[in-house]
């Protein structure tokens, strides 16, 4: 086992001289993660002794210049595997750390990891994020196994996340990717995935890093185009999912304009794909299913409703420029009732909503940022509506209203075909 | 007193109808040429409103504000109703220069070659407004909607603020393009511009520096969450 720090002359063949007949490649994006990678580097190394013993397995960490000492962490982060009663491997393990180039982001760091997987053909791979707190061993097993013994080509998470952890997935990415491709990934930007070689080369071959992809428009990207170019698919259930806030500093707006931005701009390249899928379909999923207690996570429900209250107000002129008037009557009543208890956005005005978003963008009405960057307050009173109905309810009950919320996406596809083919 | 009537009279009668004789060839082709232009003008004006129609620019014109200022200064026409009849009006100002100059008077000459020489100036200074105009809206726009998501109260005049100013900026290099009161625009504008920017340090200094501490303590300080009670983790 042997750190490596190369020189930042981009990933070439010197950096993975002596490394062949690699068969797992587990990448770990990260930047300013010294608190949290020294735990992911040995849970990593932990499930690839338990689960792989025999394999010959790399560690990339792609690091984006992090200055809290990640990446010495990840050097000298070791396993005392007699304390967790595992023989040491017979297969090679190396790990590598590596600046990546290009657009400061995740979307980045993966592109080094996917060059890195093409020069030593790897036969699958896995990506985890630096910030996890709940990684266990397990997880390399069940992002990398479905790939290298049951064929699949891309394994995506499944986690027991807080009701209120991942409102972007939650109330957008996963009903909207649903409702298109038809297939049912629960977490289609949950940030750790298992992939074989194959796809990690047919990643590189498209020209998609100067976009939102080389940020963090890269979960829904890489989910998005393993299911609309036929690559097999599957999700892995890995239990909690804790983590830090994948960036404290991060505009949400920004981040929103980012995911959302991907998805629409994956609806333009896919167009002639999701025109033609009707209704959706589980995928395959492995793993032993259970719950979890979970964190709370405190919601400032006030501040949200203020923000939709403001956007709405400020932006109600702009808003005219793509909304129909029925949405927009609605959402200047919504934001006009002084009673907070009444306060709610039903799922087809929000459908509605996201529908004529996705049109504006492609008629190319205004300015794309401005559009995107324009759901951030209506976003949020929809967050803050999903919080008031769902204040008192479980998790299992959560999900089911997530269905509910799905099913109205689906069913109103026929209404956004019309209109993009119109528009087309 | 025949001679005196022939002189003071028939003579100069005489040499005005003569005057006239030598003039009205080049006043009836200035005359025609002027009838065509006002045909083809309105031919290209039919054109111009047919592929704006065409292209949709109308809704173009809408979204982009253009419509609703327009009705703002009581402009009762649609932009492309308006832009046709602007090319109506510059095919007819076209001819009737072309009808002047047939006629070949010496003073109309040198007012015509003055006034094509400046013609580029009129150009250029329409352009400016032109893309100050499109410029202020769209930072205008995008300073609103960063500042609502900021959750900033004062987004909407903060908005109108830097739309203001971009056209500002642009009707004084319109003018100064001109040539119309070039040093006072320029002065006026620096004042204006300078008393803005004083007026703005000193609301900031005097009113906001208890905001401007708890900023740069929530920027600089190292602190948990940002947001009183927010724990939301959006992806």
């Amino acid at each position: 086992m042997s750190g490596k720090t190369p020189d930042a002359a981009g990933i070439g063949r010197a950096k993975t001289a002596g490394l062949k007949n690699v068969d797992i490649l587990v990448g770990i994006p990260s930047f300013n993660n010294a608190r949290t990678i020294g735990h992911v580097v040995r849970a990593v190394e932990a499930g690839l002794t338990k689960y792989f013993p025999g394999r010959r397995a790399v560690l990339v960490n792609s690091d984006g210049g992090s200055s809290d000492g990640t990446t010495d962490v990840v050097r000298d982060a070791s396993l005392d595997l007699d304390s967790i009663l595992l023989d040491h491997r017979k297969g090679g393990f190396r790990k590598l750390v590596i600046p990546y180039h290009g657009i400061p982001g995740k979307g980045s760091a993966f592109r080094t990891v996917f060059e890195i997987a093409r020069e030593l053909e790897v036969k699958a791979c896995a990506v985890v994020d630096a910030d996890l707190r709940s990684i266990t061993p397990e997880w390399v097993e069940l992002l990398i196994k479905p790939v290298l013994e049951e064929g699949y080509d891309y394994v995506a998470p499944y986690y027991m996340r807080h009701k209120y952890d991942g409102t972007i997935t939650n109330t957008i990415v996963y009903p909207l990717t649903r409702a298109l491709y038809g297939k049912r990934i629960r977490q289609p930007i949950g940030g750790d995935f298992g992939f074989s070689g194959e796809l990690a080369s047919f990643y590189l071959g498209k020209d998609v890093w100067a976009s939102d992809v080389a940020r963090f428009g890269i979960d829904i990207w890489m989910t998005t185009t393993a299911v609309a170019n036929g690559f097999k698919i599957c999700q892995a259930f890995l239990g909690a999912k804790i983590h830090d806030a994948k960036d404290p500093a991060a505009d949400l707006s920004a981040m929103l304009h980012q995911v959302v931005g991907s998805v629409f701009d994956l609806m333009e390249d896919y167009a002639d794909i999701w025109r033609t899928v009707r209704d959706s379909e589980p995928v395959a999923t492995f793993g032993f299913v259970y719950s979890v207690g979970l964190e709370p996570i405190p919601v400032n429900l006030e501040k949200m409703i203020e923000k939709f209250q403001m956007g709405v107000r400020e932006l109600a002129p702009f808003y005219r420029s793509f909304l129909p008037d029925d949405i927009l009557a609605f959402l200047n009543d919504l934001a006009a009732r002084p009673d907070r208890g009444a306060f709610s956005y039903p799922d087809a005005a929000w459908v509605r909503t996201i529908i004529h978003f996705v049109l504006a963008c492609h008629r190319k009405l205004v300015s794309r940022e401005h559009i995107l960057k324009s759901l951030t307050p209506l976003y949020l009173g929809k967050v803050a509506s999903f919080v008031i109905e769902t204040w008192e309810s479980t998790a299992e009950e959560v999900e089911r209203r997530l269905e509910d919320l799905c099913r109205s996406f689906e069913n109103e596809k026929d209404y956004l075909i019309e209109r993009w083919n119109g528009s087309a | 007193m025949k001679a005196f009537i022939d002189k003071i009279l028939i003579q100069p009668l005489r040499e005005v109808f003569q005057k006239l004789s030598a003039f009205a060839p080049s006043l009836l082709t200035g005359i025609v040429v002027l009838a065509a232009g006002v045909v083809l003008a309105w031919l290209v004006k039919l054109l111009v409103v047919r592929i704006i129609r065409i292209l949709k620019l109308d809704a173009a014109f809408a979204r982009s504000g253009v419509t609703e200022a327009l009705q703002k200064m009581a402009v009762k026409d649609t932009p492309a109703k308006l832009v046709g009849r602007m090319f109506y009006w510059l095919v007819v100002f076209i001819f009737f220069i072309l009808a002047l100059s047939v006629m070949r008077m010496p003073v109309i000459d040198e007012l015509l070659e003055k006034f094509l020489l400046y013609l580029p100036n009129i150009f250029v200074a329409l352009v400016v407004l032109a893309i100050g105009w499109f410029l202020g809206n769209f930072l205008g726009r995008a300073a609103l909607i960063a500042s609502v998501n900021a959750g900033m109260k004062a987004a909407g005049p903060l908005s109108k603020g830097i739309k203001g100013a971009v056209l500002l900026f642009a009707f004084v290099m319109a003018f100064e393009q001109l040539g119309i009161g070039r040093s006072t625009v320029i002065a006026a504008f620096a004042i204006v511009f300078g008393g803005a920017v004083l007026a703005l340090a000193l609301a900031f200094g005097l009113g906001g520096k208890d905001l401007a501490r708890s900023f740069l303590e929530k920027r600089f300080k190292k602190s948990g969450e940002s947001d009183r009670g927010d724990g939301l983790k959006h992806l």
